[in-house]
């Protein structure tokens, strides 16, 4: 058994102007998900990023430069990112093929998690 | 239904619990005025306390967790704001002079929610969706779906009522004083009078929603009849009559979305436990010299709450009951209810003579239930052609899908 991390981007204007309504059916979406696969010991932990766009450091001739990124320059943001438990590459995407992510979003990013003595 | 719409079912009612109580604590903290902010800051709030939950999984007690988080977060934004909070309400009400008597009067912040929102100001209408709205956190779609309107209409109605009630400015915050809340009383139970109604008529789309609606409207009643000033004899009838008919919710509808009438109820899935509770109330009612219709009508789902069989329930001391209530109060409806009454204890032509009397009501023509009525009465009179035509006239009414299939299965039964 591995570990695989779920990195849910999205557009970083997708959940503006949404009603209250709309809104909250998305989450009742992931929630759902997110519980399904903790009954059955699939869902390990997550963690929501918040709607900022953060902070970008970058190492300058003589300082460290500390950018503020702005919504225009990106294409798409970090929304959170979930760990799962999955046998194999195989397993984890076609458990994150059902994450609502793909109904209300474009792209996940399945990453394994290093461990010692994993494969 | 699924597991997963189990989950989101449950989301509803905790978020819809949550808004509630976090409006009405915000109400309570800044004063009547501030309805409006103190609806923006609970959903505000809400929304990003809920947004977490995906990626952390449900807490333990997700209720506790919701109410702490948004009150949390309701202060910072109110801190933004520079308004002037107190973070325990105990401190709130004393600071605002006008307020003392109301206080000693109604002091839980939902209840006091539930009056502002039953304003004189407002039509009834206006109040019940204003109730659903701010007092039982429902969405504007989840009200327009147990209305029949679109979102549209129910987000401009609810938009009316805000204005209406924020043009009486500081008016607001001075009543009601005792004598506001003693006029106040017959429109709040009559407003969770309809709340009930809307949630319990087999009309529109969503039944989890619908029932939700009712059960609110027993939750409401259950506080006002646990309220010092509010729990009037006239109170604890209207929960005792909401307990009735409440225990009867599951039963009478089918798991496929079709109406069993009362007589063809499962009766072993009615809720005993609400059943006792509504005669608990029923008691505590019986404390008043004057029977209010409510009375009337809780004695009426009393009778055949006692009754084990449709076919042994005391029929006539429900017509006993429908002519004291005809008598207070100058309804169709109730007239209608009153001669089916009358056809079930036995006399059929005389429930027909009462219904063909109605028929003049031109509200009665475009009511399904009288259609309905008449339709189930001409067939006890072995009139099968006419109940036939009956219930075309009540299939041509606004009604539901569930209650058209019921009504189609009954025309073919008489052809």
């Amino acid at each position: 058994m591995g570990k695989f991390a779920l990195l849910l981007p999205h557009a970083p204007d997708r959940y503006t102007g949404l009603s209250e309504s709309d809104y909250m059916d998305i989450i009742k979406d992931y929630v759902a998900w997110t519980e399904e696969l903790t009954a059955k010991g699939i869902y390990e932990a997550g963690h929501k990023l918040t709607d900022d766009l953060g902070r970008k450091l970058v190492r300058g001739a003589s300082a460290i430069e500390v950018l503020h990124t702005s919504a225009a320059e990106l294409a798409e943001v970090l929304g959170g990112l979930m760990i799962i438990r999955a046998r194999d590459y195989d397993e984890a995407v076609d458990i994150a093929k059902t994450c609502p992510h793909l109904v209300h979003n474009q792209t996940i990013e399945v990453r394994q998690i290093a461990e010692v003595g994993g494969d | 239904m699924t597991c997963s719409d189990l989950i989101k079912r449950d989301l509803d009612r905790i978020v819809r619990r949550e808004r509630g109580r976090l409006i009405a604590d915000l109400v309570r903290r800044l004063g009547n005025q501030h309805f409006a902010l103190a609806e923006d800051v609970a959903q505000d709030a809400l929304v990003s306390a809920m947004s977490i939950w995906p990626y952390e999984g449900l807490p333990d007690n997700p209720a506790a967790w919701l109410a702490k988080v948004a009150r949390n977060k309701a202060i910072d934004r109110l801190r933004r704001l520079n308004k002037e909070v107190s973070t325990s309400s105990e401190t709130a009400g004393s600071k605002r002079t006008d307020s003392v008597l109301f206080e000693s009067q109604v002091e839980d912040p939902e209840l006091r929610l539930v009056l502002l929102c039953c304003h004189p100001a407002l039509t009834e209408l206006e109040q019940l969706t204003l109730t659903l709205k701010l007092a039982c956190g429902f969405t504007t779609r989840e009200i327009a779906d147990v209305f029949l309107a679109t979102e549209e209409a129910i987000g401009q109605r609810i938009a009316r009522a805000k204005r209406r009630l924020r043009a009486l400015g500081k008016e607001l915050e001075q009543l009601p004083l005792r004598f506001g809340i003693e006029s106040r009383r017959p429109s709040t139970l009559k407003v969770v009078y309809l709340m009930f109604s809307v949630g319990y008529a087999p009309l529109s789309g969503d039944r989890s929603v619908r029932f939700d609606v009712a059960l609110e409207a027993l939750r409401l009643a259950e506080e006002l009849a646990a309220n010092k000033i509010m729990g009037t004899a006239e109170s604890q009838a209207l929960a005792a009559l909401m307990c009735f008919q409440a225990s009867r919710l599951e039963a009478r509808e089918s798991a496929d979305g079709h109406i069993v009438l009362l007589g063809k109820q499962d009766r072993s899935l009615w809720n005993r436990e609400l059943i006792d509770r509504g005669f608990g109330y029923l008691v505590a009612a019986k404390a008043t010299a004057k029977l209010s219709p409510y009375h009337l009508e809780a004695g009426i789902a009393a009778t055949h709450a006692a009754a084990t069989d449709a076919e042994i329930c005391d029929w006539d001391s429900i017509v006993n009951q429908y002519e004291q209530l005809e008598a207070m109060v100058n309804s169709p409806i109730v007239a209608n209810n009153s001669a089916v009454a009358i056809a079930m204890a036995g006399n059929p032509a005389a429930a027909l003579r009462k219904l063909d009397a109605l028929g003049n009501d031109k509200h009665m023509q475009t009511y399904a239930p009288y259609h309905i009525a008449r339709a189930e009465v001409l067939r006890l009179l072995g009139r099968k052609e006419e109940a036939a035509d009956s219930y075309q006239d009540a299939m041509r009414c606004r009604v539901s899908t569930p209650v058209i299939r019921h009504l189609e299965a009954r025309f073919v039964s008489c052809l």
